[in-house]
């Protein structure tokens, strides 16, 4: 009988702590990243920062906010545009609050977890840190950080928000930076027609045409939009012709090197149809004009790259199957995905 | 009977290491006292006259110090876990900071001025080194290591400016400076002693010695470089240890 009331009493209170279990409160729910295996190894150390599905939504909650800039009208949505994989479409040249204007053209934000470092020269080394600049740049967002930090301390969504993604504290920079760190590495992109032809999908062939500029590709243009990322990431001098209206030293402002004068950051070549206008400083309006100017208009410098020393010579016809090609790494469901595209904030 | 000797072995073992790691916590307590040429720093209303013989205020004086090291008196070094202090002259609890040491005898203090290269590439931080405090470049990511503001007729600057913004962790200008300190008597730290240092920090250093700068050529440093290196080798010299009470 005593044993019998023991395991009753035993069996109560297992389920009673069964039920006192389900009424905490659950925390952040992991964010599962699915990358292709042909990609090599992420930079960003996501260990020190892991996705969540609330760190996420914050994240691009807060990338769509415009309350981030000092006078509440631009978002970091409102330069990186989706439909343009994130670039600024039809703008070339960055530009901000009280209609200032930046000096080099907005970059297209995918992919960046495999980028070492950030900004067309460089100067920004980490995925966390890159949020920064424009937010501060009086160009751009011109906001203070301490007084944005402030901001978000006094709105009760934003602190149940951060408390959901981060747990119980204050709002601070580190993890606003986090936040959006963990929505922009879910900003991948790696489904285009390219993909697919690479991963023999069935049915996914190049035509005749996308597969002569897959070939001129690998000749002239691979070396430096290395696959499958389309960029290694260096620094090169393109031999553009030098724009004296923006005087800029490219990487050398950061390095202080005279032979990183005119250089810039070679950028992915995928959605690069999507993503005009072209160069650091959005000169080239159309990706013909970059084709004539790696043909015909690359000036000789110092500074420039040794593999254009004699330009790209390309005929009429490569130019048109190099655009062919090209259209291949578009990729449809990265710029039209649901969970990547602006959310209007009322409240 | 075996067994029970191995554990009673073992217990005694466990409580003795225990009991060795209760003895090593200690304190080491820096208090900066910011000076100019020997002279209290005054913000904003003294006028000082640099080494070139050109006057000039401060507004703003700040910079951090990292990376401690304790050396004992055989010389060895006891590197201390990474903790990073922002000394702003316009804060007096920054200027008093509390070390956590480990129980022992010490011959001199070592020290970072400024934030080690690892720190500057680990994305966002937080406390002292958070951001929001304004030591940190976000168009060339990095910390400034230590800051100096005012004004100075000899500024050919706007509003006659003085910004001294010294930093750049990599490379021919990194500017990160490591300063030893020896003390006038041995640092004897334990759980019932507490020494107390004071170290004079003094500006003058900055524009002096080896480099002599004059603010009528050099008044705004805001990028790491030639420039901000030879402002940062000059205050190398800045600290000295002018007090220490073994309490």
């Amino acid at each position: 009988m005593t044993r019998y009331l023991i395991y009753t009493a035993c069996l109560f209170l297992l389920i009673w702590s069964c039920r006192r279990g389900t009424d905490v409160k659950p925390g952040p729910q992991p964010y599962t990243l699915n990358l292709p295996s042909n990609f090599p190894q992420p930079v960003y150390d996501m260990s020190q920062n892991p996705l969540t599905v609330q760190g996420v939504a914050l994240g691009r909650r807060l990338f769509y906010d415009p309350r981030l800039s000092r006078d509440s009208t631009i978002s970091c949505g409102f330069c990186h545009q989706q439909f343009a994989a994130f670039a600024h479409f039809d703008h070339p040249l960055s530009h901000g609050i009280d209609n200032n204007t930046g000096f080099r053209s907005v970059p297209g934000l995918f992919n960046l977890i495999w980028q070492r470092e950030f900004m067309w020269d460089g100067g920004v080394n980490h995925l966390e840190i890159q949020p920064l600049t424009p937010i501060t740049d009086p160009n751009e967002m011109g906001e203070d950080l301490a007084r944005l930090i402030a901001k978000l301390n006094g709105d009760a969504k934003y602190r149940s928000l951060f408390n959901g993604a981060f747990g119980a504290g204050e709002i601070n920079s580190q993890k606003v930076f986090k936040a959006l760190a963990q929505f922009m590495a879910t900003m991948n992109s790696f489904d285009s027609k390219y993909d697919s032809v690479m991963r023999n999908a069935p049915g996914a062939k190049f035509t005749t045409e996308e597969e002569n500029g897959y070939k001129i590709f690998q000749n002239k243009c691979a070396s430096c939009h290395k696959e499958p990322l389309f960029t290694d990431g260096s620094y090169r001098n393109n031999g553009l012709p030098i724009n004296a209206s923006l005087h800029d030293a490219g990487r050398m402002r950061i390095t202080n090197n005279t032979n990183d004068y005119l250089k810039f950051k070679v950028p992915s070549l995928r959605n690069i149809i999507k993503s005009p206008p072209y160069m650091h400083d959005g000169r080239f309006y159309d990706i013909f004009n970059v084709f004539d100017h790696y043909s015909e208009g690359v000036i000789q410098t110092p500074t420039i790259d040794p593999l254009l020393r004699n330009g790209l010579p390309l005929t009429e016809s490569e130019k048109r199957e190099l655009y062919f090609f090209l259209n291949t790494l578009t990729d449809p469901g990265f710029i039209s995905s649901k969970a990547l595209s602006e959310i209007v904030i009322t409240d | 009977m075996k067994l029970h000797r191995l554990l009673t072995a073992l217990l005694v073992l466990c409580m003795a290491c225990k009991k060795d790691v209760q003895d090593q916590k200690g304190t080491l307590q820096i208090t900066f006292k910011n000076v100019v040429n020997g002279a209290p720093l005054k913000l904003n209303t003294s006028n000082y006259t640099n080494a070139a013989g050109e006057t000039f205020t401060i507004s703003t004086f700040k910079y951090y110090i990292s990376n401690i090291t304790l050396i004992k008196l055989d010389n060895s070094e006891l590197k201390l876990p990474a903790a990073y202090y922002l000394v702003n002259e316009t804060d007096s609890a920054s200027k008093v900071i509390s070390i956590p040491a480990p129980g022992g005898e010490y011959r001199a203090i070592s020290f970072m001025l400024g934030v080690d290269s690892t720190r500057n590439v680990s994305g966002a931080q937080t406390d002292a080194l958070d951001p929001v405090n304004g030591m940190f470049w976000s168009w060339n990511s990095g910390y400034i290591m230590a800051k100096l503001e005012g004004t100075s007729p000899a500024s050919t600057a706007a509003s006659n400016a003085l910004t001294f913004h010294i930093g750049g962790f990599s490379g021919r200008y990194n500017a990160l400076q490591t300063i030893q300190l020896v003390s006038p008597i041995s640092l004897s730290v334990s759980e019932i002693r507490k020494p107390q240092i004071t170290i004079n920090a003094d500006a003058y250093t900055w524009f002096n010695q080896p480099n002599l700068i004059r603010f009528q050529t050099t008044s705004t440093i805001h990028v790491p470089g030639e420039d901000a290196l030879k402002v940062a080798t000059n205050y190398r010299n800045m600290f000295r240890i002018t007090d220490v009470t073994d309490l």
